[in-house]
């Protein structure tokens, strides 16, 4: 009989081993991810069948070599065996004890570094994971279907095996291959779902699978800790500590239970299995399970649609006549699949923009100028795009064929557009990708628009008009498509020269022609004010030249007619005694005009000294010295007499 | 053989579930069909709904997405008949017109259906940029402008490769981005900042003209104004001399008189300020220097 077990052993890790390969080369073949991370389990299953196989030769070695000493010690009753060591009496249980003390452990300890890491890096690589192939689909799904056949037989059997003989050396492997069994079973379903078009499903599947990897991770950490701190009572068989309860649980649900009844007992030996609770929840546990599952089903019937949005509702893929459109509220429906919702952000006012997309970082600026860059930078572009051509009146006039001039300017452009969807069949049911198609059409518009538009025009006070000019172009062209949409706004609020480079910075040119003009009106306004001053400063200065002139002219008369009279009079002096008078009037006129001037009689006639006068002005020392003005008389003369 | 009820069920309900997908597909208002038998073609469903199939691997059922697909094209270097190197990026929305000649040009695979009509597409735009000027894809003058009627002709020969061939339908073709290279881009740069200080310098130029102008008129008012009173001064100060005339007849009467009179005037106010004088003893009153009347002999020596 035991004989049979070990076969039933070897059976068990070599089934894991063969269905894992082949489940592993579907998974390739369907590109199904939940097969994939079940590929994980069924080699973890593997090695733990293949240990618990090595184990159970152990024991069965260790048993044999008991049976031999029973009848060794029988026939020959020498008490020379009892005087040899324990060790060297019983190497097969020697041999066993180090297994379990050493070799368990340890590996239990890789099994638990595996399902770790597996879970980590399966959780990382699977958002990069390629959908199932939908051609490939029907194939495995059967492939599936068989290995869960198979595995469930084995599984099932080796778990009845283990618990009827009391073999727990079988039930690693037993709880591995039911495992695997659903895992196949899941992985068939998932295959189903995507060829109903509900290819996520097998993704979401994977991730679960991945949690509950790295759940008996933790179990199997935990399990290592327990046993250390675990009483030992003598006699009772330890744990097989790489069995995961977990896994033992998700085999066979219908031992839910009954495992944790064992965890229990096994812990802190408290009779679970003889409670009410135990034996109700056993009975009924499949009738809830079904009963929750109906319950979800049904739930499919009714459907919530919120306020922002509308559904679209199809039976068997179709639009329902006079249903095809739900509006915010509860509706009823037939159960998935046979009707189905496709929900819709119809109410909610979206947004893209054309052009440059603002960079949130750089405009949080209180200022944002055209010379400092305020968009989003590209991956491999420069900190902001070139611009969008626009053509320019100025060129065109003076563009000629044979000199190959470019007539057209730059312009960085950021046009946000808002839109709402209002026919939202439309909207679903005419293109695949509807939003981008509206964004398309809407760059289409704008590099149309701006083809055609002098740019100084439409920088200045054209730019509401050309805002406005966009918005309805790019709702006709909406209309044409059939895309159902209002096109609530179009802003033209970002147009501007662009930024330039470091040698043409083209922004600020267009601020320093602002500059120039400031500048030009600043030269006006100088020589006006020069002007201003000029003019009347002029007429001031007539004024008084016609002013002295009058007065000069009303002294000359005065003056002639004065002297006039005086010579009248002085005539009656001069007639009186002619030289008298001359000599007198020449003395006098003499004497007060030599008053003040500085005078020098030379009264010697007969030498034959020479005279240096000295007629330079000289500054005075005192003047330089001190404060004080010393009378002409005081200051040395510099005369020489 | 006692039959648990859950277990029945739950394979009875397994059981529908495989049948139903082993026999029946359902179509959706998006999407068109084409069913195989053996590999060959059977039939094609254009009408939503519930459908019936036979089994794999008897019939195949292959669904393509029947709405306008959105394709856009990169943004790439082409060069117009007037030889100015642009770059252009299109945009394209295509749908299956006929599902049979879409599965068996393309496998019914839509990434590679786009990646066959992405060359059909850009000889097309290439073709038609190249035979039209760069002023026909930008002008400020409409009726120069040709950039609809350029999108026509690339849908046009679009349309034309792909006709009867591979099984789709292209419903738009439009230009989505137009840019110039980016050497081109520099100098036009350079260009737009050139007419900017071109127009800078004006203003400063005009400025400065106008500064001068309004300069010069303010001397040249002011002058005139200074000019005009000086010749009034001189007509005041003639008419002055005229009228002083008239009082000169009293000198007549004894000219040498009034000449000598005035020289002593004119001496008298040419020594009123700052004079050296070096007089001789003989000059009167200073002869007296040399001796007084009755003092014989007497005189002052220094």
């Amino acid at each position: 009989m035991e004989r049979d077990l070990q076969r039933v052993g070897v059976i068990n890790w070599f089934v894991l081993l063969v269905v894992g390969a082949a489940s592993a080369i579907v998974a390739g073949y369907a590109a199904s991810a939940t097969g994939t991370v079940g590929v994980v389990f069924l080699c973890l299953g593997f090695l733990a069948a293949l240990v618990s196989y090595f184990q159970m030769r152990l024991e069965e070695r260790e048993r044999l070599e008991r049976l031999e000493y029973e009848e060794l010690k029988k026939s020959r009753g020498s008490a020379t065996l009892f005087q040899e060591a324990e060790g060297d009496t019983f190497p097969a249980q020697r041999s066993r004890e180090q297994f379990e003390r050493y070799l368990v452990p340890l590996f239990t300890a890789l099994l638990f570094l595996s399902q770790g890491g597996a879970a980590w890096w399966f959780w990382k690589s699977l958002a990069k994971a390629a959908p199932p192939k939908l051609d490939h689909a029907p194939v495995a799904m059967a492939l599936y279907a068989l290995f869960a056949l198979i595995l469930f037989l084995l599984g099932k059997y080796s778990s009845g095996l283990a618990r009827l003989k009391g073999q727990r050396l079988l039930r690693p492997g037993a709880g591995y291959l039911i495992l695997g069994a659903f895992i196949c079973f899941l992985a068939a379903t998932t295959e189903a779902g995507a060829f109903f078009g509900l290819a996520k499903v097998d993704l979401f599947v994977a991730y679960g699978l991945c949690l509950v990897l790295g759940l008996t991770a933790v179990e199997t950490l935990v399990g290592l800790v327990f046993e250390i701190y675990r009483p030992r009572v003598k006699g009772q068989a330890a744990r097989l500590l790489y069995e995961s309860r977990l896994i033992g649980l998700l085999g066979q649900p219908g031992g839910l239970i009954t495992t944790a009844a064992q965890a229990l007992d096994y812990q802190f030996g408290f009779k679970v299995s003889e409670t009410w609770v135990y034996r109700f929840l056993e009975k009924a546990l499949a009738w809830i399970i079904l009963l929750q599952l109906g319950a979800l089903f049904l739930s499919t019937v009714f459907v919530i649609i919120e306020p922002t949005e509308q559904g679209l509702l199809e039976r068997f893929g179709r639009p329902v006549n006079g249903r095809a459109v739900l509006e915010p509220g509860l509706h009823f429906k037939w159960p998935w699949p046979i009707d189905i919702v496709y929900r819709y952000q119809t109410r909610r006012i979206q947004g893209f923009v054309v052009g440059e997309v603002p960079d949130p970082d750089l405009e949080r600026e209180r200022t944002v100028l055209w010379t400092r860059p305020h968009f989003r930078r590209r991956e491999g572009e420069g900190s902001e795009m070139p611009g969008m051509l626009v053509a320019s009146r100025g060129q065109a006039a003076r563009s000629d064929t044979s000199e190959k001039a470019v007539p057209a300017n730059l312009l960085t452009v950021s046009i946000p557009f808002q839109y709402q969807i209002t026919n939202l069949q439309a909207w679903a049911y005419q293109h695949a990708n509807s939003d981008q198609l509206l964004q398309d059409l809407a760059n289409r518009e704008v590099i149309r628009y701006l083809v055609n538009v002098d740019m100084e025009q439409i920088m200045s006070s054209g730019r509401l008009a050309a805002a406005e000019d966009i918005r309805q172009r790019v709702q006709a062209r909406a209309n044409d498509a059939h895309l159902g949409v209002n096109i609530v706004f179009a802003g033209l609020q970002d147009i501007h020269p662009p930024l330039g480079n470091k040698r043409t910075p083209v922004a600020a040119a267009f601020e320093q022609v602002v500059s120039a003009l400031h500048q030009r009106q600043t030269n006006i306004l100088y020589a006006l004010a020069y002007a201003a001053e000029k003019i009347p400063s002029a007429e001031a200065e007539a004024t008084n030249v016609l002013a002295q002139a009058r007065n000069a002219a009303v002294t000359r008369v005065a003056l002639a007619e004065g002297e006039a009279a005086r010579f009248t009079n002085q005539m009656v002096a001069y007639e009186a005694s002619p030289a008298v008078y001359l000599q007198r009037t020449r003395l006098d006129t003499l004497a007060r005009a030599l008053e003040p001037v500085r005078k020098y009689v030379l009264t010697a006639t007969n030498t034959v000294d020479i005279l240096m006068l000295n007629f330079e002005e000289k500054i005075r020392e005192d003047l330089l010295t001190s404060g004080t003005i010393l009378p002409p008389d005081v200051t040395p003369s510099a005369t020489n007499k | 053989m006692k039959r648990n009820p859950i277990t029945v069920f739950t394979a009875a309900v397994l059981l529908v579930i495989f049948a139903c997908m082993l026999f029946t597909f359902q179509v959706r208002q998006t999407e068109v069909a084409v069913v195989t038998t053996f590999g060959r073609y059977s039939h094609s469903v254009t009408n939503a709904g519930f459908q019936f199939r036979l089994p794999w691997p008897i019939q195949k059922v292959y669904q393509f997405d029947h709405r306008v697909q959105s394709f856009e094209r990169k943004f790439d270097e082409t060069i117009t008949k007037d030889q100015i190197n642009v770059i252009i990026a299109v945009y394209a929305g295509w749908r299956i017109a006929d599902p049979k000649l879409f599965l068996e040009s393309f496998n019914g695979d839509t990434t590679r259906a786009e990646q066959t009509l992405e060359p059909v597409i850009r000889n097309a735009k290439s073709g038609v940029i190249s035979t039209n000027n760069f002023s026909d894809l930008i002008s400020t003058n409409q009726a120069e402008l040709k950039f609809d009627q350029i999108e026509k002709a690339m849908l046009d020969a679009v349309q034309a490769q792909i006709k009867q061939t591979y099984g789709v339908a292209i419903e738009s073709l439009g230009i989505k981005q137009l840019g110039l290279p980016e050497s081109i881009t520099s100098t036009v740069f350079e260009r737009m900042r050139a007419e900017r200080q071109r127009l800078v310098a004006g203003y400063l130029s005009e400025g400065e003209r106008r500064a001068k102008i309004t300069r010069a008129d303010a001397d040249a008012q002011a002058n005139k104004i200074l000019a005009e009173a000086s010749g009034e001064a001189k007509r005041i100060l003639g008419e002055a001399d005229a009228k002083a005339s008239q009082y000169y007849e009293a000198f007549r009467k004894n000219p040498d008189l009034a000449i000598f009179l005035m020289q002593l005037n004119a001496l008298e106010q040419s020594l009123k300020d700052r004079a050296y004088l070096i007089l001789g003893p003989q000059t009167a009153p200073f002869n007296l220097l040399n001796g007084a009347p009755g003092d014989a002999g007497a005189g002052v020596r220094k």
